[in-house]
């Protein structure tokens, strides 16, 4: 079988972001680039399911990424992964994600596939929105918010996560299913994993090499920025010692009668 | 874009509160860009959502009563949606930032080669161009993206942040028949609700969470869900609650969870790292509940207190519970 995990390169999580007022664009220098923390539960996934259907499961990254990324990707190879597929392209700087999900599903399409695994959303633009528009634009099933997954045959089955509980559903594939952080805990690369990884391929594709010609970028785009802004600060507040539990309970609710929020 | 098209998320019949806001603003929205204000329910409780969806002020309220919306997930709410769509021609359609609304609103724009602007507090009008502001980078700046060479705009928005309001029920119901040739393939075999009473922290006007300060799973079922529930609000957590497996991750808010904006945070044992704080900056009113003083969390809340959080939340619930047998 074979399994695709769609991986974003993202700042540092731990870093405070900010805004250059010059560019109007997010301070990349001096923040490390790191893989997408959600797609490290779609790789573990895919791992475990390489572990239990045996050998002649392969599990390929796939990211959107510049070639500087190849070593960020290399982490996911550490981890397990098999090889590696980057598109890098100079027009794909300012795509917006019709445009990221339909490069790489095309990529995808070249590649081939029988599983597609994502993570959730990503943490620096948290719309969520790639996973369900790649599985519509590669015409499968996309199961979001997965968080068990067992492959029997053709079939999958997960649990989905709802607002309210959760849903067992199946699928049969080929199918794109996207996990949550409930579903696993990803391994750290160990020392054989690492060196391992020096050896394995990174293959970097141009949009004409996955044979990709519509508009990208900012052309491409279907929606443009026309204007960005600080939000209103927010301030320290005020900070009261409790001498006991009655009067912490009763500053905080005088605070709430005050803000008319009780 | 001429019409307003805005996709009904409900509960087995009871439309979501998100789904009403939308319903209410879609009718400022239509008449500044010249069109009708519609909406499009499925499920096979929908003509029970339909008439709560009514009161609001529609012009057209699509209805698919369809037995077979229940048995597969999504794509029966995105056939529909389409189909609305295709017939009505250029259009705006919202969807609730939801987990629902999300996998709805990607997979029509998908299909309708449409743009997409997501997590939406503002949406305006100007010559006909619509234009959506939206908090990015958890709250560090504010974006407005407008739309560009496409027919159809879709646009998730943020729970709460428009008000819900009835109007005259004048709104033409319509019935959609079943879409002939359409094959379901995602079968749902067991649906399991297991918050029933409770909003998930997305849509809850108030959301009391927890974190590593609570010191274990037991905590949050018992002084944060009852306080909770005495503000009508839903439980929260921080990274580290998820991660030592105090509670389910659809519960996270921050970085690696949700990003909301509640009327009222209460955070309770949370430091309040950066990882945190861009997930519930943008609420309304922040407070605090921690034994440090000294805590990040203590730079932004509106009020922080210092105490032992075990002793005032119990104490602060029966407050909160006489505040409101007085008011009423």
């Amino acid at each position: 079988m074979k399994i695709v995990v769609t991986v974003k390169l993202v700042p540092d999580t731990s870093a405070d972001k900010r805004i250059d007022p010059g560019t109007k664009r997010l301070v990349r220098s001096g923040v490390e680039t790191v893989l997408n923390p959600f797609d490290e539960y779609a790789i573990e996934a895919a791992l475990q399911l390489k572990e239990q259907l045996g050998s002649e499961t392969t599990v390929t990254v796939c990211s959107m990424a510049p070639e500087s990324g190849k070593e960020v990707v290399r982490k996911a190879l550490a981890m397990g992964a098999d090889d590696a597929l980057l598109i890098s392209d100079m027009a794909l700087a300012g795509s917006d994600v019709p445009t990221t999900a339909a490069v790489l599903a095309a990529a995808l399409r070249k590649h081939g596939f029988d599983l597609v695994l994502c993570g959730t959303q990503s943490t620096d633009a948290i719309t969520g929105e790639l996973p369900g528009m790649l599985a519509e634009m590669l015409g499968i099933p996309g199961l979001t918010y997965v968080r068990k997954l067992e492959i029997d045959g053709t079939t999958v089955r997960a649990l989905r996560e709802t607002e309210t509980g959760y849903q067992r559903v199946s699928v049969s594939l080929p199918a794109l299913v996207s996990v949550t952080k409930s579903i696993n805990q990803p391994r750290y690369p160990a020392l054989k994993g690492i060196m391992a990884a020096k050896k394995k391929t990174i293959a970097v594709q141009t949009l004409a090499e996955i044979g990709f010609d519509q508009p990208v970028g900012t052309d491409g785009a279907k929606i443009e920025v026309i204007a960005l802004a600080a939000p209103a600060p927010r301030g320290k507040g005020r900070v009261v010692k409790s001498a006991d539990a009655d009067e912490g309970a009763h500053v905080i609710v005088e605070f709430l009668k005050e803000k008319k929020l009780l | 874009m001429r019409d307003v098209v805005v996709f009904i998320e409900h509960q087995g019949g009871t439309p979501r509160r998100v789904s009403l806001e939308l319903a209410t603003h879609a009718h400022e929205l239509a008449r500044a860009l010249g069109g009708k204000a519609c909406a499009v329910v499925v499920g096979a409780q929908a003509a029970q959502a339909a008439e709560v969806v009514r009161r609001y002020p529609l012009d057209r309220l699509y209805v698919a009563a369809d037995e077979e919306a229940q048995a597969f997930a999504i794509e029966p709410e995105v056939a529909y949606l389409e189909s609305v769509a295709r017939t009505l021609g250029p259009a705006l359609i919202l969807v609730p930032n939801t987990m629902l609304g999300r996998d709805v609103g990607s997979r029509i724009a998908a299909r309708l080669g449409a743009a997409i602007a997501s997590d939406a507090t503002e949406i305006t009008i100007e010559g006909g161009r619509v234009a959506v502001v939206s908090p990015k980078l958890g709250g560090l700046t504010v974006t407005t993206c407008a739309f560009k060479n496409t027919d159809y705009g879709v646009v998730s928005v943020r729970p709460n942040v428009f008000a819900a309001r009835e109007g005259e029920a004048a709104a033409d119901v319509v019935p959609l028949a079943k879409l002939p040739g359409t094959v379901y393939r995602m079968k749902i075999e067991e649906e399991v609700v297991e918050e029933a009473t409770e909003l998930g922290v997305e849509e809850a006007s108030v959301v009391v969470s927890g974190g590593r300060g609570l010191g274990g799973p037991e905590p949050f079922t018992t002084i944060l869900h009852d306080l909770a529930q005495a503000l009508g609000g839903a439980v929260g957590a921080s990274r580290a609650a998820v991660d030592a497996g105090w509670i389910p991750h659809s519960h996270q808010v921050g970085q690696t969870g949700k990003t909301i904006s509640p009327k009222l945070y209460i955070a309770v044992g949370i430091s309040g790292a950066i990882q945190h704080k861009v997930g519930m900056r943008t609420a309304g009113t922040i407070v605090a509940i921690n034994k440090d003083p000294n805590v990040p969390i203590g730079e932004f809340a509106d009020l922080l207190v210092v105490g032992d959080l075990f002793q005032i939340v119990p104490q602060l619930t029966k407050k909160v519970r006489e505040a409101q047998a007085v008011l009423a």
